[in-house]
C-alpha cells in the first residue's frame, strides 16, 4: 500500500507531534541542573531554605540565644539536603530570642562536610533593619566598585519537622578561607574579625600586643603566638600614625593599599553608613586580611545594616574620628582623590540603585507581609523601603552638591553627567 | 547546695527512727579516750567513737599526649581527702568525707547508716548508688591505679538517697536496694546540672553459694552478683561519658531522652593470696524523640567488661586490702602483689565503622577502647603503698583520636588511714 495525499500528510503530522511530545518528555526526565551557591546568593529569586531541627533544640536555641551553643540540624535548599550541620545563634547587639540570626556550620559534626563548596553560611534575621535591604544593597555596591564583599541573597526560612515559616532572612556568605580563595586567589594569610571594644579609629594604643587580641579576633592561624598574630597589626597601626598626610601612598605601601581604603570609605559615606570605618562609634563591622607572606593588609566589609540612614549626610562626617581618614581629608591631594571616588560611586549607583531597591521590594513584599517573627510592623517595612528608594534617587545629586562646595574641580564631566542624570 | 540540704533532712529522719537506741544509752557522761588502732579514734564510753581518716595519692604519669594538649607526663596530687566516720550507740554508723582537691564536688560520702532489726540497715545521705563492684570499691583498696573503664564510666556514682541493705542466710546473700534523688554524679556536666533529672532506683544482690562458717571449700569466698539501675533521663546531649584510661574522651555526647537502664553482673573470688574479679555492665540510654525531625532514634547502648587477677607473692592473704606480715617499719620488706587486668568498653553498633555524623543521627558508629594493665603493688605497711602500672591501650575509634596502640607507665604513692 502506498500513502499519498491526505493520508501522507496525516502521517507526517502525527509523526511530528509524536517527536515533539517525545522530546518534551525526555527533557522532563533529564536530570535537573544542580543548583550552585551563586543561585542562592545572587538574589535573583527569593529562595526557600528549610532548617530541619529538633523542636526542643529550636526552643533551647531561642531561650539561650546569648550562648554560642551548637545544635544539630539538616539544611535543605532546592532538594540539596546537608545532614547533621551545626547551628547556633550569632550577632552582637542584634541577638534576640524572637528571630535569632544563625550561623550554620556544615562541618561542625561531620569532618570536611560542605554545602556547595562552603563550610558555613550565615542566616541573618535582619533584626536591626526594618527595610531588610540595607546590608545587601551596600554589599552589592562594594562588589560593583570592585571591592571584595560577601554575597548575600534573601530567603524564606522554614523551621522544623512541620516546616513552619520563620520569616525572611538573608543568607550571607561567610568571610572565611573559601571567601578569601574566591576573591584573592589565596587563603593562607591572616584573617581577623574586628570586635568593637569602644571608640577606636586607628590610634596607636602603645606597645602592648595583648591590646589587639580582643579587638582583632584571629579567624585563621588561631593558634599562632601573640607576636606572630599581632605584631604585624601593630606595625600597620604604627605606620598609619607615623605616615605623613602628603605621602600616604608611599608610607603605607607595605601595609595598606590607600586607594582601596579610600574607595571603601567613599562607598560607606555614599550610603551614609553610620557604623562602618568612619562611623559614629569608631571603626566597626569589618574583617582585616593580611596577605600570605606579606605585611600588606586589606579591609573586608561586614554587616552594613547601619547604612542608608541619613540621606543628606555630608561626606566629611566623622572623617576626623579615624586617624587615616583624617589624614586623607587633611591633605588636598588625597581629599580630592576621596571626593573623586565618591563621585565615581555616585555615578555607578546612578539609576541602578533605585532599580535594585524596587526589584528587591517586589521580591520580598509578600514574604515580609506574612513574616510571623518580624520585629517591625509591615507598614514600617514599606515606609523604610520608600525612604531607601528616595535615598537611591537623590543621594548622588546630594553628594555632588557637597563635593561642589568643597572642591568644584573634582566634578568636571562627572558633575555634568550628574546634572544630566537628574534631568 | 540543695542535695546537701536533702542529706541533712534524710539523715535527721533516719536518726529519728533510731531514737530507741539512744534511749538505751547510759545516763552517765564518760570521758573521751583517744586511741590509735589503724587510725586516730576518739572513744566516748558506750556512746560511740569517731575515727579520723585521710586518703592521699600522688601519681607520676607518663602517657602519650594528644597533639593539641600540654604534655601529659606529669606529677599529680591525685587525691587528698579527709573525713570522719564512726559509730553511735552501736546501731548508728556515720561517715563524712571531703575532697580537698575537687572544688566543684567536694563532698563525697555524707551519710548515716542505722542498723534496725534482723541485720537490716537503712542508709541515708549522699553515697554511692549500689551498682558496680569496681565502682563500689574504695579508692584506697583498688588493685590498680585506675578503675576499670566500665566501672569508672558506666556506673552512676554517688547521689542523695535512701537505701535498705542487709545480709541473710548466714552471709550467703547480701542485698542493697535504694531510691536516689537523681541519676548519680558520674555523668556529663550537662546532665548533672539539668533541672529535669528524675529519681533513680537501684538494686544489687550478691550471693556466696558456698559461704558459711563451717565451709572449708576453696569456693567459699566465691561471690556472684547482679545489679541494676533504672531512671529517667533529662532530654539533652546527656549520653554516658566514655574516656580512655587516662581521661581522653572517646564517646561523643549524644542526645538522649527517656529511660536509662543499667544491668551488671559481677564475680569475685579470693583464695589465699590470690584473687580473681570480673564484671560486665550494659547501659542503655533511650533516645525518644531525639531525631532531627523529633522522631525516636535507636537506643545508645554502652557496654564494658573486665577480668583481673591478683597474687600476693609474699603470701599474705588477699582481702579488700593486704596487710603485710612484715611491714617495712618493723624492718621487714612489706608485701608484694602482682596484678593484671584485661578490659574493654564500647558504645555504638559493632561493625558500624562509619564516621560520626552528629549527636542526633540514628547511626552510632562504634567507639571502643581495649586496655591491658599489669603492675606491682608494694604494701610498705598498713598505711602506705607504692603502685606501679603499665597500661597498653588500643583505641578502636574515638573523638579526635587516631586508632592505634598506646603505652602508659604510672607510679603512685599512697598514704592513708
Amino acid at each position: 500500500m502506498v500513502l499519498r495525499g491526505r493520508h501522507l500528510r496525516l502521517v507526517l503530522v502525527f509523526a511530528f507531534a509524536g517527536w515533539c511530545l517525545g522530546s518534551a518528555s525526555l527533557a522532563a526526565q533529564s536530570p535537573a541542573v544542580t543548583p550552585t551557591l551563586d543561585d542562592l546568593l545572587s538574589g535573583t529569586t527569593l529562595n526557600d531554605v528549610w532548617l530541619h531541627i529538633n523542636a526542643r533544640d529550636w526552643a533551647d536555641l531561642q531561650a539561650n540565644y546569648r550562648e554560642n551553643t551548637y545544635y544539630p540540624a539538616d539544611f535543605e535548599w532546592q532538594g540539596v539536603r546537608v545532614r547533621n550541620a551545626g547551628v547556633r545563634t550569632r550577632g552582637r547587639i542584634s541577638r534576640n530570642d524572637r528571630k535569632p540570626s544563625l550561623r550554620v556550620d556544615f562541618n561542625r559534626y561531620v569532618t570536611g562536610q560542605q554545602f556547595l563548596g562552603v563550610k558555613a553560611i550565615v542566616l541573618n534575621s535582619l533584626w536591626m533593619d526594618p527595610s531588610m535591604l540595607r546590608d545587601r544593597l551596600s554589599m552589592l555596591l562594594f562588589r560593583r566598585m570592585g571591592i571584595p564583599a560577601p554575597r548575600e541573597g534573601h530567603v524564606r526560612l522554614f523551621i522544623g519537622a512541620n516546616r513552619e515559616y520563620a520569616g525572611v532572612y538573608s543568607v550571607v556568605e561567610e568571610v572565611n578561607p573559601a571567601f578569601l580563595q574566591a576573591n584573592f586567589n589565596q587563603n593562607d594569610g591572616y584573617l581577623y574579625e574586628y570586635h568593637i571594644q569602644g571608640a577606636y579609629g586607628f590610634e596607636d594604643p602603645g606597645p602592648d600586643l595583648d591590646w589587639y587580641r580582643p579587638r582583632f579576633d584571629a579567624q585563621t592561624h588561631e593558634n599562632g603566638s601573640t607576636v606572630e598574630l599581632y605584631a604585624p597589626v601593630q606595625s600597620l597601626v604604627e605606620t598609619v600614625n607615623a605616615a605623613s598626610p602628603s605621602d600616604l601612598r608611599g608610607a603605607l605601601a607595605d601595609v595598606l593599599d590607600i586607594d582601596t581604603f579610600i574607595t571603601q570609605i567613599a562607598i560607606q559615606n555614599f550610603v551614609a553608613q553610620q557604623d562602618g570605618l568612619v562611623g559614629q562609634f569608631g571603626m566597626n563591622n569589618f574583617y582585616l586580611y593580611r596577605f600570605e607572606a606579606q605585611s600588606l593588609s586589606q579591609i573586608i566589609p561586614w554587616d552594613q545594616d547601619g547604612s542608608f540612614r541619613m540621606i543628606d549626610m555630608p561626606p566629611w562626617q566623622n572623617m576626623d574620628t579615624n586617624v587615616l581618614a583624617a589624614k586623607i581629608w587633611a591633605d588636598p591631594t588625597y581629599r580630592d582623590l576621596y571626593l573623586r571616588k565618591l563621585v565615581e560611586v555616585a555615578t555607578l549607583a546612578g539609576p541602578w540603585l533605585e532599580d535594585e531597591v524596587v526589584r528587591e521590594y517586589a521580591q520580598l513584599r509578600e514574604a515580609v507581609s506574612v513574616d510571623p517573627l518580624a520585629p517591625y510592623p509591615f507598614e514600617q517595612f514599606e515606609s523604610e523601603v520608600a525612604f531607601i528608594q528616595q535615598f537611591a534617587r537623590d543621594r548622588a545629586a546630594i553628594i555632588r552638591s557637597y563635593v561642589e562646595q568643597v572642591s568644584p574641580s573634582v566634578l568636571g564631566d562627572g558633575f555634568a553627567g550628574g546634572r544630566k542624570a537628574r534631568r | 547546695m540543695r542535695p546537701m540540704r536533702h542529706v541533712v533532712c534524710i539523715g535527721l529522719i533516719v536518726l529519728g527512727t533510731s531514737a530507741p537506741a539512744f534511749a538505751q544509752a547510759d545516763g552517765a557522761s564518760p570521758r573521751p579516750v583517744v586511741t590509735f588502732d589503724g587510725r586516730p579514734t576518739v572513744r566516748i564510753g558506750d556512746i560511740g567513737h569517731v575515727d579520723f581518716r585521710v586518703k592521699t595519692q600522688a601519681d607520676w604519669r607518663d602517657f602519650p599526649a594528644e597533639p593539641t594538649a600540654d604534655p601529659n607526663d606529669a606529677f599529680d596530687l591525685h587525691r587528698a581527702r579527709v573525713g570522719v566516720g564512726g559509730t553511735l550507740l552501736t546501731r548508728v554508723e556515720f561517715q563524712v568525707e571531703r575532697d580537698l582537691r575537687d572544688a566543684a564536688r567536694p563532698w563525697r560520702d555524707v551519710f548515716v547508716d542505722v542498723r534496725t532489726v534482723r541485720r537490716v540497715g537503712v542508709q541515708a545521705g549522699h553515697f554511692k548508688i549500689p551498682f558496680g563492684l569496681d565502682q563500689l570499691t574504695s579508692v584506697m583498696d583498688l588493685d590498680f591505679m585506675y578503675r576499670s573503664l566500665a566501672g569508672a564510666y558506666l556506673t552512676p556514682g554517688r547521689d542523695v538517697g535512701l537505701m535498705v541493705h542487709g545480709r541473710s542466710f548466714g552471709d550467703r546473700l547480701r542485698y542493697q536496694a535504694g531510691a536516689f534523688e537523681r541519676g548519680g554524679d558520674n555523668l556529663r556536666a550537662s546532665e548533672r546540672t539539668d533541672t529535669g533529672t528524675a529519681p533513680t532506683v537501684a538494686g544489687r544482690v550478691v550471693v556466696k553459694p558456698w559461704a558459711g562458717p563451717e565451709t572449708r571449700s576453696p569456693l567459699r569466698s566465691l561471690a556472684l552478683g547482679v545489679a541494676f539501675t533504672d531512671g529517667r533521663l533529662p532530654d539533652g546531649p546527656n549520653s554516658l561519658r566514655g574516656k580512655t584510661a587516662f581521661g581522653d574522651p572517646i564517646f561523643e555526647a549524644l542526645y538522649v531522652g527517656g529511660r536509662r537502664v543499667r544491668v551488671g553482673a559481677e564475680v569475685q573470688w579470693r583464695v589465699g593470696p590470690a584473687s580473681l574479679q570480673g564484671e560486665f555492665i550494659r547501659a542503655v540510654d533511650q533516645r525518644r524523640g531525639q531525631g532531627i525531625e523529633n522522631e525516636d532514634l535507636p537506643d545508645a547502648v554502652a557496654r564494658g567488661w573486665y577480668v583481673g587477677g591478683t597474687w600476693v607473692v609474699t603470701g599474705e592473704r588477699k582481702k579488700d586490702t593486704v596487710k603485710p606480715a612484715r611491714p617495712l617499719s618493723l624492718r621487714g620488706y612489706g608485701a608484694v602483689e602482682l596484678v593484671a587486668r584485661a578490659e574493654r568498653m564500647a558504645l555504638g553498633t559493632d561493625g558500624l565503622a562509619a564516621s560520626y555524623a552528629g549527636p542526633r543521627d540514628a547511626a552510632i558508629p562504634l567507639r571502643a577502647d581495649t586496655a591491658w594493665a599489669g603492675g606491682v603493688n608494694w604494701y610498705l605497711n598498713d598505711f602506705a603503698r607504692v603502685q606501679v602500672n603499665v597500661v597498653r591501650e588500643r583505641r578502636e575509634a574515638g573523638v579526635g583520636l587516631d586508632r592505634g596502640v598506646t603505652w602508659s607507665r604510672l607510679l603512685r604513692l599512697q598514704f592513708g588511714f
